[in-house]
């Protein structure tokens, strides 16, 4: 059975042309033989051979269905199709090459963006556990957002629940390493031991950390430390000897123990960590040691779920810890906790914005394709007679519509092809103008999962785009289209308007979906780019730097007072200061505090944002003193604790009073040695800063001396006279003069920060508003397409309107109201559409509503006007023709 | 115009064509003449249906076909049965039987 269906295979495909001879052969001896007997009977021969013609049939038919029952016949007619759809593409290289173009962009930009939403969303992390890894969140019950976690917290977590199998906590630090000719800054984290099991990944040297490793080593050695690969290879020359080398970080000896393998990568960000260390390095202290505050939250926490257990259920048992928790220690505010898988909190901000972008190219792409099918629709009325003619000739309705289909879809894989070619150039710009901090940038390119997708969409839009214009042409009835076609041009059946139709008012709803989007994303970023920050960040450089550890307490502040008297010399420099936490760069420290005269339990007390700087910080950053007074050299430790605070935080608390000369406590900062951290006193009132964004309301903020609430590392900001950029080489020698071995880091102007706030919202309304652009484009090509494909049909009538007195005005406005039909009806449809889609933008929305009224008005009225403006042409057009000449048109 | 191309179910072309080559060989149109003879007249297997059975059952193996010639000496092809087709028209038969059996009786049923 098997051998003969090869057999027989092999023998169609190889003596296709002689098994067609033979077949032809038997069909006309069979002919002959009929009539011979119908000529027996007293029948003519002429007459005898037309009547067995007409018994028959179709002959071709016949011999297609002989053909077809040969194994193997249907690849056959695959390939005939291929060859076909070729010669025909091949013929008409214009409208071929304009559809493939287009195709090749809708494509290309698909993929390219979907390269990029891949590689930040969807591509599996690359642990052996990846897909049982939990982000475990802390969370405000008040708020909405997850957080960080206290140690004791996640202690207790972790003891508690039963569905993971365990957690472990982590956070990113900067180490200063003196292992090499000059001080360097590494990124490294901070982690607890079980970490890397949770990971199921083992360092390829050496040995992984030891629970007992989160514990300080207090009698012998000191704590370890595991290098990256990169580190390992970089700065010890791959020398597996390091393990049991003590190594200086932050001047403080570590061991080194292990060293990962190559390609691990640990939280995944796109500054890779080069080293590891236990939360050893936050548990000194007693008491006071970070690890032992359970208002101190600081920490991210990961859990590896165990098998079989499903996210609710962990989440259920968690939330119910929380509430324990917060029932036994009421002390700190009520909290509850927020599981997120950990490929989707990796994603993070950026995951609306990709995925707004992504469904906008695919807009794009579904706008390209029904184009693609308007300008088939219109190609097929030119072919009619061809598929009338092989339908006569004996060929299936099935087999013609097969014919098309295979046409498209070879016309949407060329797209493709083209589109691939596209996507890597678009993806190399895209990732240029990506934000830097988005992770897992490097993963992005060319791969099989881009490939199939191209493939893909390929063949779905050649599907999408094909079918009307392949149903179409199959709903060919013979009898009729032989005649009219035979008869003149374009005067088709109404299905062909309805559908070009149909597909224009998609086009025209997708439009308005986009263009509103677009709209409003664009008003948001005007509002945001208009927000007065409260500082000026202009001509403003800011570093981090440490101070070395031999100088604890007030003495840090000797050391960044001198950094700060060596760099006023440079002679660019206008003025200078330090603060803790600047603004908008997303590190803020949230602090408790407490009003003079309201005594408030701890867990209740009002939050506001701390910081502590240095006289003239608010001079340097042209933050406005609306009351009392900046800080000077006199607010010491040994004087009376001072604060500085906002207006958000004077209007809340202090509603119609003045604020200077009252008292507030806030929870941290305390340079003043063990005990609760005393009440300071109100000498400053100063404007409000966006500090944690400038989409986000003011908060109440607190500013205190650094000279009163030591703080290490600290940001020195530098106000300059030109490009502050200049002083960075200046800046740096003078602090090596100071001390060699602190380096300086993180070196950005405050316009760089100002600008990274403003990038996402930058890209995603950038790329929009082009996407807008062009489907509008398209939109109006598919107007002007089907008002001019009316107008045609419509001559004659025409014609005959005006030979009976119809005026030229009255056409116009006739063919003007084609045109303005679909339009009206898109409109709605996508105003429709949008009102529920547009609250996905909301969180990408400020300064106004997903449903602005104003931005829907200036999109219909847009998207009228260029309806109107697409169909005038055609209109006067047909208002221009001679009834004449139009009526002799037939 | 119909588009269906027999009137008879497709099994049953099959059976009436191995049945007709059960004597001996025969070209297509004699075949369509022994199909009506054989059923007098009940079935007209007419060119459109008989030509593309005839080269499925070529392709399944249970005929074989050669050019010869016709009773009044034109080149015409004819068909004969191979071993399988043998076997094939006795099972085909058999299950013929049963099912006409089983309809004839459920039809009887009052």
């Amino acid at each position: 059975m098997g051998l003969r269906h090869i057999y027989n295979f092999c023998r169609n495909a190889l003596y296709k042309q002689r098994l067609d001879q033979d077949a032809d052969e038997e069909i006309r001896s069979y002919i002959e033989l009929t009539a011979e007997d119908k000529v027996r009977c007293g029948a003519s021969r002429e007459e005898a051979l037309l009547q067995t013609k007409r018994e028959i049939g179709g002959l071709e038919q016949v011999k297609e269905n002989i053909r077809d029952v040969r194994v193997g016949a249907s690849i056959d007619r695959l390939l005939q199709d291929i060859r076909y759809a070729f010669r025909m593409l091949g013929r008409n290289p214009g409208f071929t090459g304009v559809v493939i173009a287009i195709l090749g962009l809708g494509i290309g930009a698909t993929t390219a963006i979907f390269s990029v939403v891949d590689a930040v969303m969807f591509k599996p992390l690359p642990f052996p556990t990846a897909d049982r890894l939990i982000r475990i969140q802390s969370m405000l019950i008040k708020s909405r957002r997850g957080e960080v976690a206290s140690y004791p917290d996640f202690l207790d977590w972790r003891a508690r629940n039963h569905a993971f199998e365990g957690m472990a906590v982590f956070r990113t630090n900067d180490f200063t390493f003196a292992g090499g000719r000059q001080a360097e800054r590494l990124e490294g984290a901070v982690v607890s031991a079980r970490l890397f099991s949770l990971l199921g990944v083992n360092p390829s040297l050496g040995r992984s950390f030891l629970p007992q490793d989160d514990t300080p080593q207090t009698t012998s050695g000191t704590d370890p430390v595991i290098l990256s690969y990169g580190l390992w290879r970089r700065a010890f020359g791959s020398d597996p000897s390091v393990l049991g080398r003590t190594i200086e970080l932050n001047r403080q000896p570590f061991t080194v123990i292990g060293v990962m393998p190559h390609e691990f990568q640990f939280p995944i960000q796109a500054e890779p960590v080069q080293l590891w260390t236990t939360i050893a390095v936050d548990a000194r202290g007693g008491a006071n040691a970070m690890t032992a505050q359970r208002g101190a939250h600081y920490l991210d926490v990961i859990g590896l779920l165990r098998p079989g257990v499903r996210l609710p259920q962990a989440q259920a048992e968690l939330t119910s810890i929380a509430s324990a928790l917060n029932k036994e220690h009421p002390e700190n505010k009520p909290r509850t906790v927020l599981l997120v898988p950990e490929i989707q909190s990796l994603a993070g901000p950026i995951r609306t914005p990709l995925l707004v972008l992504l469904a906008s190219v695919g807009c794009v792409l579904l706008i390209i394709c029904a184009n693609v099918a308007n300008l088939l629709l219109v190609r097929a009325s030119r072919r009619r007679k061809e598929m009338t003619v092989r339908v006569a000739l004996g060929a299936s309705r099935g087999r013609a519509m097969r014919q098309l289909l295979t046409e498209n879809i070879i016309l949407s894989l060329l797209g493709g092809c083209l589109g691939l070619a596209l996507a890597v150039l678009l993806i190399r710009l895209l990732l240029g103008v990506m934000p830097p901090q988005v992770p897992r940038l490097n993963d992005v390119g060319l791969d099989g999962r881009l490939f199939s997708f191209a493939f893909l969409i390929s063949v779905a839009s050649g599907i999408v785009f094909g079918l009307t214009p392949a149903l179409q042409a199959s709903r060919v009835s013979l009898t009729d289209s032989l005649r009219e076609s035979w008869s003149s041009s374009g005067n088709e059946g109404k299905g062909h308007t309805r559908s070009r139709q149909a597909l224009v008012i998609g086009e025209i709803a997708i439009a308005v979906v986009l263009l509103l989007g677009a709209g409003l994303l664009l008003q948001s970023f005007l509002h945001l780019t208009q927000v007065d920050p409260g500082f000026d960040p202009h001509h403003v450089l800011t570093f981090e730097i440490d101070a070395p550890p031999a100088q604890e307490g007030a003495g840090h502040e000797r050391f960044f007072h001198d950094v700060i008297t060596r760099i006023s010399t440079i002679p660019e420099v206008t003025s200078i200061s330090a603060a803790a936490s600047l603004p908008l760069t997303g590190d803020n420290i949230a602090s408790s505090i407490e009003i003079e005269g309201q005594p408030t339990p701890l867990g209740s007390r009002p939050a506001a944002d701390f910081n502590a700087v240095e006289p003239g910080y608010f001079r340097a950053l042209g933050i406005t003193i609306m009351r009392g007074r900046d800080f000077t050299l006199h607010d010491s430790s040994n004087s009376t604790p001072v604060v500085v605070v906002n207006r958000a935080l004077a209007q809340r608390f202090f509603p119609n009073q003045n604020p200077i000369g009252k008292h507030i406590r806030p929870g941290i900062g305390n340079g003043y040695g063990p005990g609760e951290p005393p009440m300071r006193e109100i000498v400053g009132v100063i404007g409000d800063v966006k500090q944690s964004g400038l989409n986000a309301e003011a908060a109440p903020e607190v500013y205190a001396p650094l000279a009163q609430s030591p703080f290490s590392p600290v940001f020195i900001v530098v106000r300059t006279a030109n490009d502050p950029r200049r002083i960075i080489d200046a800046a740096r020698r003078q602090i090596a003069i100071l001390d060699k071995n602190e380096p300086l880091y993180h070196i950005e102007t405050l316009d760089e920060y100002f600008a990274q706030s403003l990038f996402v919202p930058r890209l995603v309304t950038l790329l929009l508003n082009g996407f807008a652009v062009v489907t509008l484009i398209l939109a109006c090509l598919g107007v002007y397409g089907v008002v001019s494909f009316i107008t045609l049909q419509r001559t004659h009538e025409i014609g005959v309107r005006m030979a009976l007195g119809s005026q030229r005005s009255d056409v116009l406005k006739m063919i003007l109201a084609e045109g303005l039909r679909p339009a009206v009806i898109g409109l709605a449809l996508g105003i429709t559409i949008s009102l529920k889609l547009m609250t996905a933008l909301s969180s990408l929305l400020f300064g106004l509503r997903p449903t602005d009224p104003l931005t829907f008005g200036a999109v219909s009225v847009l998207l009228t006007g260029v309806a109107l403006l697409a169909s005038y042409l055609p209109a006067q057009r047909a208002a221009n023709l001679d009834p004449m000449r139009s009526l002799r048109h037939e | 115009m119909s588009d269906s191309p027999t009137d008879l179910l497709q099994g049953t072309l099959d059976l009436l064509i191995l049945r007709a080559l059960a004597l001996k060989e025969l070209h297509g149109m004699g075949i369509s003449r022994r199909i009506a003879q054989m059923t007098n007249g009940t079935f007209e297997v007419k060119a459109g249906s008989l030509f593309p059975a005839l080269h499925r059952m070529q392709e399944s193996g249970w005929l074989t076909s050669f050019w010869g010639e016709s009773e009044t000496n034109r080149r015409a092809k004819f068909y004969q049965l191979t071993k399988v087709g043998r076997r094939q028209l006795s099972t085909e038969t058999k299950q013929w039987e049963r099912i006409s059996l089983a309809i004839a009786t459920a039809l009887r049923t009052p």
